[in-house]
């Protein structure tokens, strides 16, 4: 009993580390640009992509370095190149383009490396599985679980914590917040307010293809998985609340959770994000932890 | 407003000759520029889909992903009134119709209260919902993956519907849905649509009912798009799995916008030209079609936010001088 809880908890803890990650970007960039990035699910599937192309041919380290960091310049590039252009059109352009992008970043994959899925193998150090109940005394008998999941939510867990102190503890961190407050008030007070935005974008971009490198060998390499997590990840803000990051992670981990606790009722499993989503909007419309206001 | 006079409807009989004309006559010359028999009907049905989705995006300015929920609701349906209660068009078309509006009254009244933002996210999220529901939860009356297949030939009490009798049914409908939606743009109804688009604050100032106006607009635009779905289904009884998915409702958001929304006739021709370009690029770039549309699409939501309507008036203009 006391293990398929233990179980079930880390399962959806391991589902709620990807939506974690895809959704913490597109909770930051909405709170501080107010652009809803429809092509954030399409960064995460071009780092699965890139994922599995460079950890074929330099190897696994190499991939997880140099994957976010390609991710973060493409970010730059993007709100430089497009995004930027489109802070005085109308909020319907805005999800156009950003549409119109994950389109020819999915369509761009599928002619390149076809439409079926491609393989992507954990490392060595990362195969096989782990036997918790050699580390966790009260679970009895014979527990383990794949390693790779375990790195896949520490990787998240970790990621977290360093955008919370990045934003906390930083002088670049307390300016992104002033602005997300008050932008206008911060330009007025002669601080440039956009080249910071467009690194807070291209963060956002950077962790989805965090989420995208470790966490393509958990679930799919296939040039549908942007849609398949853009999704769910946006249920996760419309239910944290609109630009509330901490909102973005409990309710990451909640529909984790909800999942994985409803995975032997797959009729319910199947739309249990949904239904959680529904009662959020009819009783709470700002979200869990959405400010007053903002959105509803 | 509503005294009619011979002035208010004469204005709609040119463009409504115009449309009943071209799609009339199009079985005669559709051929000779390389379509083939049946794309003309797929086009009619596409046209009268983005005709009720510009109603939405052009007019109200509420850009919904998830148009495919109507339209499959209404293509399941009407499929499945074909095949367990009669093989008749005319209840199978009605249930599908009323199915996609009575969807969207409830879909409505989950999107439409917040932002604009808000309903896009949620409506793609909703349709994305019934997409999965038609693949798992109910899969034993949709067939699930394979789609609702063996639906009898549909009939129109002695009619069989194939070739040019659906062709001709569709166009019939179209002229009709066509004409609505430019009477429905000029009506008082039609005028808070745009309000809602301009200043739903300022309105909503006034006394008017903002809310109860968003979700008729919604539920008229779903009702196209139902339309579209059944006739679909009537066109070719098979109901495909796809018909809910996102695709879908991002092939009605790409044609309207290539078109040019907020015009009535901007979508139709991004339809046409959709589909007309589906089929002869198909051939010449294979897989790779989508890429070059996406691509085209890009390119007209940075550079030509207007779309093709634009496009023609900016020639205009330049070579007539004065703009129209």
């Amino acid at each position: 009993m006391v293990n398929s809880i233990f179980l079930q908890i880390l399962t959806g803890l391991q589902l709620g580390a990807i939506y974690v990650l895809i959704s913490l970007g597109l909770s930051l960039i909405f709170g501080t640009l107010g652009v809803v990035n429809f092509a954030h699910g399409a960064m995460y599937m071009l780092a699965a992509y890139l994922g599995v192309v460079i950890s074929a041919a330099w190897g696994w380290e190499i991939a997880i370095v140099l994957v976010p960091a390609i991710l973060f310049c493409l970010g730059l590039i993007m709100e430089r190149g497009l995004i930027r252009h489109f802070y005085t059109r109308p909020h319907t352009d805005q999800i156009l383009v950003t549409f119109g992008l994950a389109i020819v970043v999915q369509e761009a994959l599928k002619w390149y490396f076809g439409a079926n899925n491609l393989p992507y193998p954990t490392p060595d150090w990362g195969s096989g599985i782990a036997r918790l109940h050699e580390v966790l005394p009260f679970l009895d008998g014979f527990v383990a679980y794949p390693k790779w999941r375990l790195i896949v939510t520490g990787v998240s867990l970790v990621t977290v914590a360093a955008l919370f102190a990045l934003l906390q503890f930083t002088t670049f961190g307390l300016v992104v917040r002033a602005g997300m407050r008050d932008a206008e008030m911060l330009r007025f007070l002669g601080i440039n307010i956009s080249k910071r935005f467009a690194i807070v974008f291209a963060v956002g971009v950077m962790i989805a293809g965090i989420a995208g490198v470790f966490g393509g060998p958990v679930t799919q390499v296939d040039p549908g998985v942007g849609m398949v997590f853009l999704v769910p990840s946006f249920l996760v803000v419309v239910i944290g609340g609109m630009g509330s990051l901490p909102g973005a992670v409990l309710a990451s981990f909640l529909i984790g959770l909800a999942i994985s606790f409803s995975a032997d009722i797959p009729a319910l499993a199947n739309i249990i994000i949904y239904l959680i989503a529904i009662v959020i909007l009819l009783f709470r419309p700002r979200g869990l932890m959405g400010q007053k206001g903002v959105m509803e | 407003m509503s005294t009619p006079n011979s002035n208010f409807y004469k204005k709609d009989i040119v463009p409504v000759s115009i449309f009943a004309l071209i799609f009339l006559t199009m079985p005669l010359w559709f051929s000779w520029i390389g379509g083939y028999g049946g794309l003309d009907t797929k086009i009619v049905i596409w046209v009268i889909f983005a005709v009720g989705f510009d109603l939405l995006l052009g007019y109200m300015g509420y850009l919904s992903f998830g148009h495919a929920a109507f339209f499959g609701t209404s293509a399941y349906v009407t499929g499945l009134m074909l095949l367990h209660y009669s093989d008749n068009i005319i209840p199978a078309f009605f249930m599908g119709v009323l199915a996609a509006v009575i969807m969207a009254l409830i879909i409505g009244q989950l999107t439409l209260k917040r932002s604009g933002i808000y309903f896009s996210i949620l409506t793609l999220a909703f349709g994305e919902m019934l997409h999965s529901l038609v693949l798992s939860t109910l899969q034993d009356w949709t067939g699930g993956d394979n789609g609702l297949t063996g639906l009898p030939t549909p009939m129109l009490f002695d009619l069989k519907m194939q070739g040019h009798n659906v062709y001709y049914l569709a166009v019939f409908i179209a002229i009709i849905m066509y004409y609505l939606a430019r009477r429905i743009v000029r009506s008082p109804f039609g005028l808070m649509l745009s309000a809602i688009k301009t200043n739903p604050t300022r309105l909503e100032y006034t006394g008017v009912n903002v809310a109860r106006y968003k979700l008729a607009g919604f539920v008229i635009s779903a009702a196209y798009a139902g339309v579209a779905g059944a006739l679909m289904i009537i066109y070719e009884p098979y109901v495909a799995s796809e018909f809910m998915g996102w695709h879908l409702s991002g092939q009605v958001v790409i044609m309207s916008v290539i078109g040019g929304i907020g015009t009535l006739f901007g979508p139709m021709i991004g339809a046409a030209f959709m589909l007309y370009f589906e089929n002869v690029a198909s051939v010449a770039l294979g897989g790779a079609w989508l890429l070059v549309l996406g691509l085209i699409f890009m390119f007209i939501v940075i550079f030509l936010p207007g779309g093709f309507v634009e496009a023609g008036r900016k020639v205009r203009a330049r070579f007539f001088g004065g703009a129209s």
